[in-house]
């Protein structure tokens, strides 16, 4: 199996990598809502792939070239959210007590996990 | 389509120019090639006066992109499938309660300051990605692009700030700085943490999904 897909011209390697991760995101959506759960498809989906690589009904080179192709342009992919921004500049001065809201979150959320994740790690 | 290729070629000014910068530590954090293009784009859409509607429409492209990419996160956890599962106890821990300090404080000076209703909502799911904000906003009625846009934001300001803040902490075991980024700062925060290395990332990519399942969690016993 390995040299087949090794055979194959690389951007044909990237479709069927994306035709993959495209099936489990969409795997993932149609599994949330049939069960009315209230959770993110993708996130799901990305479970759902795991489980699938450890009991090998996909293989790692099946979708290694989308995956580290889509892994290394993730910061582009929020780019048309992020810009959302410029809806709500209308809230002028609020957005420097928004911006302390998240910065103190972020601050005491990474530095409890970074503390405690440190002292837990088995050398 | 000019808008699809102003936001790729945003984008890859910025990567380009963070090359550049490696000897500028402070400078390249900065320039993170997200911000940039964010600020880029969204300066020639209000020149322009160009509606975010217009615009959305225009990058749905890079968008849809969006899910599988989160999917793909699978990748980097599998190939470390190993090591991870020796160190669950760090990861599993360290995330759940980093995300549930940065959500109680995300929901509880909000209040303590007076901001509105819809504005607390919002920011309680900041400390989730992006996708997941939106959905959750269904469930706590905030307005998605709010929740969406303060979660981005959250990440980006993650990906600034919490590489040099854990580095005062004296967290430096990558395992640990790529747990607190993935727990607070989520996709952005794992973009950054996979330029510290795929251990960094991979342990990034676990605290973002671990993330989004507590937020959920919390949004789903508070509803």
């Amino acid at each position: 199996m390995t040299s087949q897909t090794a055979a194959l011209p690389p951007a044909v390697r990237v479709v069927l990598g994306l035709g993959v991760l495209v099936g489990f995101a969409a795997l993932g959506e149609g599994l949330m809502r049939l069960l009315h759960w209230p959770l993110p498809g993708s996130v799901v989906g990305m479970v759902l792939l795991l489980l699938a690589l450890g009991s090998r009904v996909v293989r790692l080179h099946w979708i290694e070239p989308a995956a580290d192709g889509l892994l290394g342009i993730l910061g582009l992919l929020f780019v048309p959210a992020t810009v959302g921004a410029i809806q709500f500049l209308g809230a002028g001065a609020e957005w420097g007590l928004w911006l302390l809201v998240m910065v103190a979150g972020l601050l005491l959320g990474a530095g409890v996990a970074g503390w405690l994740a440190g002292r837990l790690v088995r050398d | 389509m000019i808008w699809f290729a102003l936001t790729l070629l945003a984008f890859a000014l910025g990567v380009v120019l963070q090359l550049h910068l490696q000897s500028r530590p402070l400078l390249r954090t900065l320039l993170n090639p997200t911000l940039l293009a964010t600020v880029l784009v969204g300066i020639v859409l209000l020149l322009t006066r160009t509606s975010y509607d217009t615009y959305t429409r225009a990058t749905e492209p890079i968008s849809a992109f969006l899910a599988p990419a989160v999917v793909a996160l699978a990748v980097p956890l599998y190939r470390l499938r190993g090591l991870l599962a020796r160190q669950w106890r760090a990861l599993l821990l360290g995330g759940a309660a980093g995300t549930l300090a940065g959500v109680a404080l995300d929901t509880l000076l909000p209040r303590a300051l007076g901001l509105s209703p819809d504005v607390q909502r919002a920011l309680a799911t900041a400390p989730a990605t992006s996708p997941v904000a939106l959905q959750l906003a269904d469930i706590t009625g905030a307005t998605p692009a709010l929740a969406a846009t303060l979660a981005v934001l959250s990440g980006l300001l993650g990906a600034l700030i919490l590489p040099a803040f854990l580095t005062r902490l004296g967290v430096r075991h990558p395992l640990a700085r790529g747990i607190a980024l993935g727990a607070v700062a989520h996709g952005i925060g794992t973009a950054r943490a996979r330029e510290e290395g795929e251990l960094t990332g991979a342990a990034s990519s676990i605290g973002m999904g671990l993330a989004a399942l507590v937020v959920t969690l919390v949004v789903a016993a508070r509803g």
